[in-house]
């Protein structure tokens, strides 16, 4: 359970950092390397239900999947015409195909990237870190976790305004003209009760002597140790090797 | 001795208003006295909390006048801040007063904004705890705690902070009977264990009397017109005390019924019963139900079932409800009453078994046609409003059938409702009583039979109160069936012809009430509901009368 133990705050960072890196390549090659690197990372170091993992990915396979085809179908006229892949019985001009390789499978690198992010950190530590590594203001951090807590209730809230209505002979909405006036509808009493509720955790955030200032106390400490370092190394590793090998098989082309 | 809270003069208004919220406010509280904070809904009860805990002015978009100390400093002369450790305020809704999502870091909030040091806190945080008896829900998510688990954990993070003044605003208007008590048993037990004032915020004085002798009256023009004992303001200002509609305590309401010139009121069935013997001749009192006339039923349950994921919700109940019956449902918080009644309604759907509304299965029903038979008024008023003024949102329905004489129907049913002055008005901008008096209204326009309310009466000044549950007795007389679900014996017995009690997810007892009554205390302890004080009254009065009968 290492990833869940990291900081959040470098985490973040981490994973950021090596968006950015992904989008300066242009091979296919290292990001379908590293998309493997990352998967294993994030299987062996934070135990994460691999059903979930799947079904959450999966939105982004199609989504790759659209890139992909859009990218072949749509591309610019080839550098070299002679260089051809057969794919499926089709001729496929080879530059084409390996860029649209290289845009999905970097979709596919920052889907896998963030999804050990979300699936390995607690929400309310990482606003929490943020506030005591990456020094966001308390006003922000505080007005997010509060959020946080305000969704479920909104959706909650939604349904009974749903019934409300429905009970008051509000006809049933069958066409999405229909729907969308329904929602219209509901956004009255459900701002005006969600502005409400803002209000009174506001006064009683207030009256707990919340001002706001950067100046306060933390009962969860987040800190960064030593061993925090060691994700954004085995990252790196990862990264460093996918680039060489790929350079060694003489496809590695980076942005410039 | 230097009294801890002094307010000189202070007058307030709000930008959008005319008139003074509070007008020439002036006490002093002495450290460590308690005091009763009475008013009718919207005479700034709660705006004079937020003057104290130095929220106003600085929040405030309107005019301030006069002085406010607090242990002999002004209010504005504190740093943002700096005066919640002096004052805390537990506030009316348990939903809103979190900003964080379990309860050890809810308590270390508090203790983060002023600036306790790392290594203490976690010693606060547990004596906070113990305090309220919340210890073993330390690590729990603040979502999975009951509505009075959540008013003790509010009241533990204000005395993390150990303030020398605790405000209560309205703590338990959100609470069923069981968790009003017990929070109140909570605060009672602090005071042994601590010492700070009290300024109590209070429509139901039950169980607060013995807290406070001192209280503060304000009329709905925001001003204080009385200062002193509550028992003295009962017997010399009762009238204002009535005009005003502030609830005066059910025991000595009861007993000011048949005598009116008492001069030793009790106040709490307990005080009443030490003085039970120089007082034996409490008549009962006739109540004000309106009978049941027909038995022809008008919705039929059998074997309903509604379960979640989880757990059975609803399981197997089958019901006839009667036309022209005064039906209260009644039981502990989550014994299943709001989801038998949306089962009623047709709003929610039953998993196994059927509803039959007038012979008919209610799937078959149009759900316009259903909707001129059913009526149902929600909890919150507001999530029924739909359009901008008082008089479409009660010509709403009609619109929707192009009634003819709309005009004239809505003017009756907005009279019935005291609403008709206020037709032009925007329903959000109603006052509490009023707009669940407009709910209501929707739900009667159409001439809807069979009327479910879910309980209509909370949070209620005793003057709105008062009219809802005559608006109510007219339609019952007119013909209507009522059902209310609701957690106030008193109004049990007041009005209801019939009374179901619910316990886990099934009607456990279905009679008149008085046959509940007199169901063994054992039973009633069970399903978690008291006798209403009339009946413990009584009670006490017959035993009296068999005692002073076998020793003479």
């Amino acid at each position: 359970m290492f990833l869940q133990r990291l900081n959040p705050s470098l985490k973040a960072l981490t994973i950021l950092l090596f968006v950015v890196l992904l989008a300066l390549i242009f091979d296919p090659i290292t990001p379908s390397l590293f998309l493997i690197w990352t998967v294993s990372i994030t299987f062996l170091f934070g135990k994460v239900a691999w059903k979930k993992y799947v079904l959450y990915f999966i939105p982004f396979m199609i989504f790759a999947f659209g890139m992909l085809w859009t990218t072949v179908i749509f591309a610019d006229a080839p550098a070299n015409k002679n260089d051809i892949l057969l794919i499926f019985g089709m001729e496929y001009p080879r530059e084409s195909i390996l860029t649209a390789l290289a845009l999905s499978l970097r979709v596919l690198n920052v889907a896998a990237l963030s999804l050990l992010f979300i699936f390995t950190t607690n929400i309310a530590h990482f606003i929490l870190s943020m506030m005591q590594q990456l020094r966001l203001p308390p006003k922000i951090a505080y007005a997010v976790l509060a959020g946080y807590r305000f969704l479920p209730m909104m959706r909650d809230e939604i349904k009974i305004i749903h019934d409300a209505h429905r009970v008051r002979g509000v006809n049933q909405a069958k066409t999405i003209k229909e729907k969308w006036n329904n929602y219209k509808r509901y956004s009255i009493p459900l701002l005006a009760s969600a502005i409400r509720k803002a209000e009174r955790t506001a006064m009683a955030m207030e009256s707990k002597g919340f001002t706001g200032d950067k100046d306060r106390t933390f009962y969860r400490q987040f800190t960064i140790r030593k061993t925090d370092w060691f994700f954004p190394l085995v990252m790196l590793i990862g990264f460093t090797t996918a680039v060489i090998v790929s350079f060694e098989m003489g496809f590695l082309k980076i942005f410039s | 001795m230097k009294p801890f809270v002094e307010v000189n003069g202070l007058c307030l208004r709000f930008e959008t208003s005319q008139s003074n919220i509070l007008s020439n406010i002036s006490f002093k509280l002495n450290p460590g006295e308690s005091v009763l904070l009475l008013g009718p809904s919207g005479s700034g009860k709660s705006t004079l909390t937020s003057c104290l805990n130095g929220l106003f002015p600085r929040e405030l978009d309107g005019e301030m006048e006069g002085d406010i100390f607090i242990d002999g400093k002004r209010t504005t002369d504190y740093r943002p801040g700096e005066l919640s450790r002096q004052v805390g305020v537990v506030f009316q809704d348990p939903e809103t007063q979190f900003c964080m999502l379990t309860v050890e870091d809810e308590v270390a909030f508090g203790l983060e904004n002023i600036g306790e040091e790392f290594e203490e806190m976690s010693a606060k945080i547990d004596a906070a705890l113990s305090l309220v008896h919340m210890q073993e829900y330390k690590e729990s998510a603040i979502a999975s705690l009951s509505g009075g688990q959540k008013q003790k954990l509010a009241l533990a993070c204000i005395l993390a902070l150990e303030p020398s003044l605790l405000i209560l605003d309205e703590p338990t208007a959100n609470l069923d009977p069981i968790a009003t008590k017990d929070l109140i048993e909570t605060i009672k037990n602090l005071q042994g264990k601590i010492p700070f004032g009290l300024i109590i915020i209070e429509h139901k004085l039950e169980g607060w009397t013995d807290l406070a002798e001192r209280c503060l009256l304000l009329n709905r023009q925001g001003e204080i017109f009385y200062d002193g004992s509550l028992r003295h303001a009962i017997r010399r200002n009762r009238l204002q005390l009535m005009e005003q509609g502030i609830w005066l305590p059910k025991t000595a309401q009861y007993l000011l019924n048949s005598q009116p010139d008492l001069e030793e009121l009790p106040l709490t069935v307990e005080e009443f019963s030490k003085f039970a013997s120089t007082l034996v001749n409490v008549k009962p009192q006739p109540r004000k139900r309106t009978a049941a006339y027909t038995a022809d039923t008008i919705v039929e349950t059998h074997d309903v079932t509604w379960s979640t994921k989880r757990r059975d919700i609803i399981s197997n109940v089958s019901l006839m409800f009667g036309d022209g019956e005064f039906i209260a449902i009644v039981g502990a918080n989550g014994s299943g009453k709001t989801s038998l009644s949306r089962i009623l309604a047709g709003i929610q759907k039953p998993s196994s078994g059927s509803v039959m509304v007038k012979g008919k299965a209610l799937k078959d029903w149009k759900e316009s046609l259903l909707r001129q038979e059913i009526g149902y008024v929600f909890q919150n008023p507001e999530h029924q409003f739909i359009t901008n003024t008082v008089f479409e949102e009660v010509a709403f329905s009609l619109q929707l059938k192009n009634e003819n004489n709309m005009e004239e129907k809505v003017n009756l049913i907005l009279e019935i409702c005291e609403l008709l002055e206020l037709k032009h008005e925007h329903p959000f901008s109603l006052s509490q009583g009023q707009k669940r008096r407009l709910s209501v209204a929707t739900m009667i326009v159409d001439d809807q039979s069979f009327l479910l309310l879910d309980e209509p009466t909370f949070g209620q000044d005793a003057h709105s109160n008062a009219e809802l549950m005559h608006l109510l007795q007219q339609r019952h007389q007119s013909g209507s069936t009522i059902v209310m679900i609701t957690h106030d014996m008193e109004i049990v017995d007041q009005y209801a012809t019939r009374v179901i009690v619910m316990n886990n997810g099934a009607p456990v007892a279905d009679c008149p009430p008085e046959k509940l009554w007199d169901m063994t205390p054992e039973k009633l302890k069970e399903w978690q509901l008291e006798l209403p004080v009339s009946v413990q009254i009584q009670k006490i009065c017959e035993e009296e009368a068999y005692y002073v009968s076998t020793t003479s």
